[in-house]
Order: structure tokens, then sequence, then C-alpha cells
């Protein structure tokens, strides 16, 4: 064939008008150039036919929780340890013992105004943490508790994720209380300085992005969502 | 978090295409996988490069095509032959049409991994990801008429390989 990039070009539309309808005429004259359109034209629609289900399927928890604000610390590493971590309901579990065990225990002084409490099996939020859970924005930390991001779950409840101390976690709306999904402590060493030293817990980003359902709240859905109550 | 949303945003709405071509370049779902995380760490790191005003996804495209030409380096052409997995387990009463579709997918991904890597990637981005060959010589830095020939030879390749339907 006489101009093999001349007549793909037009078949991508890549030609100026005046130079596609002479290649439009050429081709309308020869049934063999016609035959070899119409052969490109079904391969591109089936090149597209085997690749556009990859972007129409569901984008994994883990490429979206590398692409949350402070998660771009988790390396490919961390990634891979995490693609065999366990599941959502052992994660709560996980959670849960952490909570307790770790951070009610040692995180924080024991007195009335511990920051989460336990009732009918599940952990809510109290005190210091309910309170910032309720008030504090994500562009105006205040005291030692900073909010992290905000966003919707598969049931359509607000969730924040927060940094007290040494340790992180993730709350839900449930019943008009902050329930706590996850939370976890910083790894030995790291201590106070964790929340300013590195980005999201890898664990914390995990289940944020098991838990997210659509895009994170920017400051001004943030603010408007405070101003509902949080509903 | 003054200001991080609209990037970040924007790059959460070019994950799915971004994976996609990930898939075209690498063999694997995991591969294409580890691919599309690293570009997004990339993107993320590397923001302030980046040109308001400019195309991200192009910008995007060239990151992703760029680490994926070092681990392929690094890999040497570990070429993934593994046996394909069982497609014909999803279908419905009659299997056949689907059977019938995703073998001839699977022909079509075959075909695409079979080809040459500067064929492939000129290949997925105008035939599958739909740039002009323009933005794909600035985003390759190579001159448009390489594209066009490198585009000619994968397609007619690609075409010989998967045969009339």
């Amino acid at each position: 064939m006489m101009n093999d990039e001349k007549f793909f070009a037009w078949l991508d539309g890549e030609l100026s008008s005046a130079e596609a309808a002479e290649m439009e005429a050429k081709v309308a004259a020869d049934p063999e150039l016609a035959g070899l359109a119409e052969q490109h034209r079904a391969l591109g629609a089936r090149l597209t036919g085997a690749f556009d289900p990859i972007a129409e399927a569901p984008v994994p928890a883990r490429l979206q929780a590398a692409l949350r604000p402070s998660a771009d610390v988790i390396d490919l590493a961390t990634a891979k340890r995490k693609r065999m971590t366990p599941s959502l309901p052992q994660w709560a579990a996980l959670a849960a013992t952490l909570a307790v065990g770790v951070s009610i225990g040692t995180l924080v002084p024991k007195n009335t105004n511990a920051p989460v409490e336990v009732q009918g099996g599940a952990i809510y939020a109290a005190a210091s943490l309910n309170r910032g859970l309720d008030t504090q924005l994500a562009s105006a930390p205040s005291g030692d508790m900073r909010i992290g991001i905000t966003f919707r779950d598969q049931a359509g409840e607000v969730c924040r994720s927060f940094t007290q101390q040494a340790s992180s976690g993730l709350a839900c709306r449930s019943g008009g209380r902050w329930k706590l999904k996850g939370l976890f402590a910083a790894p030995e060493g790291q201590g106070s300085d964790y929340r300013m030293a590195a980005g999201m817990d890898p664990n914390l980003a995990a289940l944020v992005g098991l838990t997210m359902n659509g895009e994170p709240f920017d400051a001004a859905q943030e603010k408007a969502a405070k101003e509902k109550g949080w509903k | 978090m003054d200001q991080p949303s609209s990037f970040e945003n924007e790059l959460a709405g070019l994950l799915p295409r971004l994976r996609r071509f990930a898939h075209a370049l690498s063999r694997n779902a995991t591969d294409a996988d580890d691919l599309t995380q690293a570009t997004i760490e990339r993107a993320l790191r590397s923001r302030a490069q980046w040109q308001a005003g400019t195309r991200l996804d192009s910008w995007c495209y060239r990151i992703m095509r760029n680490l994926w030409i070092d681990t392929a380096r690094a890999n040497a052409r570990k070429s993934a032959r593994e046996a394909p997995e069982d497609e014909g387990l999803n279908v419905g009463e009659d299997p056949r049409d689907a059977i019938e579709a995703s073998v001839d997918l699977k022909r079509v991904m075959m075909a695409m991994e079979r080809l040459p890597d500067e064929q492939r990637e000129v290949v997925a981005l105008i035939l599958v990801e739909g740039f002009g060959y323009r933005e794909v010589s600035e985003m390759l830095g190579l001159p448009i008429g390489t594209v066009s020939s490198r585009l000619v030879r994968g397609r007619t390749a690609l075409l010989a390989l998967v045969g009339e339907r």
C-alpha cells in the first residue's frame, strides 16, 4: 500500500480536513483499503473492549490509600506487606485489642476524662477525643489532637481520622456518636513526635482505604459537615 | 491542608485510567498495580514540578511510563508466561457468547503482551487511552513521525497476531 502512515492517520482522525477528504475518497474507491480500514476499526474496538473493564473496575483500596494526604510515606514494600494483612472484621478486632490493651492502658491517663468508652462491645470517643472530633477542622489543629481526613463510608456516615499523642485512629458516626473503627499505637520509640515526623500510620491508611466511599472532604465540605452536626 | 485537595482529587479521578495504562504496560495485574502505586507516590512527591494549567493526565502518564521503563530494565525481561486463569467460571446460562468474548479479549491482551515495548506503549496511548499523535509525541519525547510509524507497526503486528474475528 502506498502510504501506510497517512492511511492510519486518517483512520485516527489525525489528518486535516482536506487531506482526510482525499483519503476518504481513495478508500471508498478501493475495496481492499476499505476492508483494511474495517479490520483496524474492529481491532480498535477489541482493544478498548479488552482494556476498558480495567478502568471501570473499582480502584483497589491500597491505591486509594496511597493517594490520601500524608499517606505518601507508604512505600511499595509496605504496600506489599499490606496485601497480606487480614480483612476488615479482623482489623476491627485487632484495633479493639489495641485500643483496650495499648491506648487505654498506657497512653491515656486513668481518670474520668478517658478519651474512649466501651459500650456494648463497641468503643466510642469520649471527653477530649469526642470534643476534638466534633469541633476540630483539619485546617486548624489545636491542642494535642489533629484531624487527618474526613469522608463518608459505604453507609454514608461521616468518618474522620485523627492523631492524638502517640496513637492514631478512625472514627465514624453511629447513633449520633463517634464510634471507633480502629485505633493504632505508633511503633515503639516514635512517641509523641510520631504525628509530626511521619505521615499516616500504614495500618490506619489501609483501614481508611477500606472504609472510604468516594473522595475525602475538602476544607469547605468539612466545615459544612461540621455545621450540620456531622449528619 | 489548605490547598491539597484539588491536586489529589484530580489525581484520584485519573486513577482508573492510569491503572488501565499500567495494565497495558505491565504483563500482570500485580505489577500493574505496583506501577500505579509508584506513579501516585512519585506524582505526589513531584507535585511542585507540575505546572498548573497543563494537563495533569499527560504528566502522570509520562511519570508512569518512565517508572515502567526503569523497572522493566531492572527486571530484564522476566516474562510472565504464567498459565492463564480459567476465565470460563463467571458465565451465565448460555455461556457461549461470554466465553467467546472473554477468549477474544484474552487473545487481544496476549497479543499486546507480545508487542515490543516501544510499539506497545504507543498503541496503548493512542488506541486505548485515546491520546492524539502530538500529545504522545510530547509525552514520550519522540518525533511525531516516530510515533506514527511505531503505531503502524504495532497495530499491524497486533492484527496479524489476533487475526480477524
